[in-house]
């Protein structure tokens, strides 16, 4: 059933014009997994968030930030590329909130907040700042989760022109989450309250768009131009959670609904096919 | 130990208890970017509550909560109230009153643009900020410093009508300013006369 799954995912793919796409999943109800091209790298856009959460979650549980901090906030960031000043622009952030602090400053947890629930570009290139890149890779590091590759804050052009750039892989991405489901990411108490912030996302037109409504789901999307992606935990009723990670590469200029629709369609796919075992 | 202004007591840094003492190193020798040798400030206004700094207009339109917006980065103990201000906050407001008169509306200070002690994360260097008298400007009335240009504009302004100050130059590389304007009056210190213990006869 499984090779089944993957041929009709691909199809779902080609059919939708993009031009990779890549699908690991993964049952904590009885451990199944379902793994497509799951190692293969992408642009992890804005996927890359849930591991500046992580971090910061760690270096509070650590000792290293205070819970309640407050930390300023500025529009001013360095380039990876070539040390020189970047800002973000909040015509292409999904957040207009944070921008009313600059120059103020904000509580971390509530900047965590608006990095993972309208993926305020803003609030994550703060962070990234504040914690620094080293840490944020020690981070992952210390998880043992391999397909998530940070370099960099968000939005650095001049980096990206260069090449460099954050990844991951789908099989990075849900094992990142599973951690965070299963209670193992940093602490309990710091996964938790990370899921928690996940579970607030406000961006559902990815896996919980496929799902029956109603379905609680603790997911991070990610999307610039080449590429469209969405990572989750599903909790469906009377049963233990999955994880599931769809990404997907395109070419640029696409409609982009329909790069959203292939993410839900390939989320209602393996959730009746995978998860609830039914037959194609 | 000293008058006050507007209801602040004055504190020898040195007569602080060993936490402040450490964080502020007051009246300590310091070397500057040039290799002079300067002085950290001694003397301080004791804020001691976050109502008192919000009250406290050190001149009509700068209030004592504006110098005192810091972030994480400030040392633990200066985290919490009491609080303390360099005294040559003082007539640095009064430089920064200045500015705004010139520029014709509300001038707003960014958070840890006003003081910062000598533990501050961002103190590597002997910044003016560390002897209150250097403000980081991130807003004008409703304009936020962002860009060349608008910095850049209003650090003409400043240096044609506020005698002796001193402006960062605008940049977007290190040691630049990008998202702020800074103006500082250099490393100013001021020791506030004593009230006498006995009228002379």
């Amino acid at each position: 059933m499984s090779g089944e799954l993957v041929e009709d995912i691909e199809e779902l793919a080609s059919d939708a014009g993009a031009s990779a796409v890549a699908v690991a999943a993964h049952d904590l109800m009885d451990g199944r997994s379902l793994e497509l091209h799951a190692d293969r790298w992408f642009h992890a856009a804005s996927t890359i968030k849930v591991a500046v959460l992580l971090a910061l979650y760690d270096a509070i549980e650590r000792g290293e930030l205070p819970e309640d901090a407050r930390v300023h906030v500025r529009n001013q960031f360095t380039s990876l590329a070539d040390s020189r000043y970047y800002r973000v622009d909040a015509s292409r952030d999904g957040n207009e909130v944070v921008y009313g602090y600059v120059g103020r400053t904000m509580r971390i947890r509530d900047l965590a907040h608006h990095m993972i629930v309208t993926s305020s570009n803003l609030a994550t290139n703060v962070l990234v700042e504040l914690l620094g890149p080293e840490a944020i890779r020690a981070s992952l590091a210390r998880q043992g989760v391999e397909g998530v590759e940070f370099r960099r804050g968000v939005e650095d052009d001049r980096a990206w022109e260069a090449g460099i750039n954050n990844r991951v892989t789908a099989a990075g991405l849900t094992e990142l989450l599973r951690q965070v489901a299963e209670g193992t990411a940093v602490s309990e108490s710091a996964s938790s309250e990370m899921l928690e912030v996940l579970l607030d996302q406000r961006f559902v037109s990815g896996i919980p768009a496929g799902l029956p409504e109603g379905t609680r789901v603790a997911n991070k999307t990610g999307e610039i131009s080449t590429v469209v992606h969405d990572a989750g935990v599903v909790y469906l009723p009377d049963r233990d959670p999955y994880v599931l990670a769809v990404l997907t590469e395109w070419n640029e200029d696409g409609d982009t609904s329909r790069r959203r629709k292939l993410i839900a369609d390939i989320s209602k796919l393996v959730l009746e096919r995978f998860v609830e075992r039914k037959d194609g | 130990m000293a008058d006050g202004v507007r209801g602040l007591k004055v504190v020898d840094g040195l007569e602080l208890p060993r936490p402040y003492r450490e964080a502020l190193r007051p009246g300590e020798l310091v070397r500057d970017a040039a290799g002079r040798t300067v002085q950290l400030p001694r003397y301080f206004y004791e804020v001691a509550s976050w109502e008192k700094a919000l009250e406290t207009e050190l001149s009509p339109h700068f209030g004592a909560f504006e110098f005192l917006d810091i972030d994480l980065r400030e040392a633990e103990p200066l985290r919490a109230f009491p609080r303390y201000l360099p005294c040559a906050v003082v007539p640095f407001a009064a430089v920064l009153e200045r500015f705004r008169d010139a520029v014709g509306g509300p001038v707003r200070i960014a958070a840890n643009g006003g003081y910062r002690s000598p533990s501050h994360a961002l103190s590597q260097d002997t910044s003016p900020h560390l002897w209150g008298a250097a403000a980081d400007i991130y807003r004008i009335g409703g304009e936020y410093l962002e860009g060349a240009d608008r910095i850049r504009r209003y650090a003409e302004l400043a240096q044609r009508t506020v005698p002796g100050v001193w402006v960062r130059p605008v940049g977007d590389g290190v040691g630049g300013a990008f998202d702020h304007l800074h103006l500082d009056l250099g490393y100013v210190t001021l020791v506030p006369r004593a009230k006498r213990l006995k009228e002379p006869e």
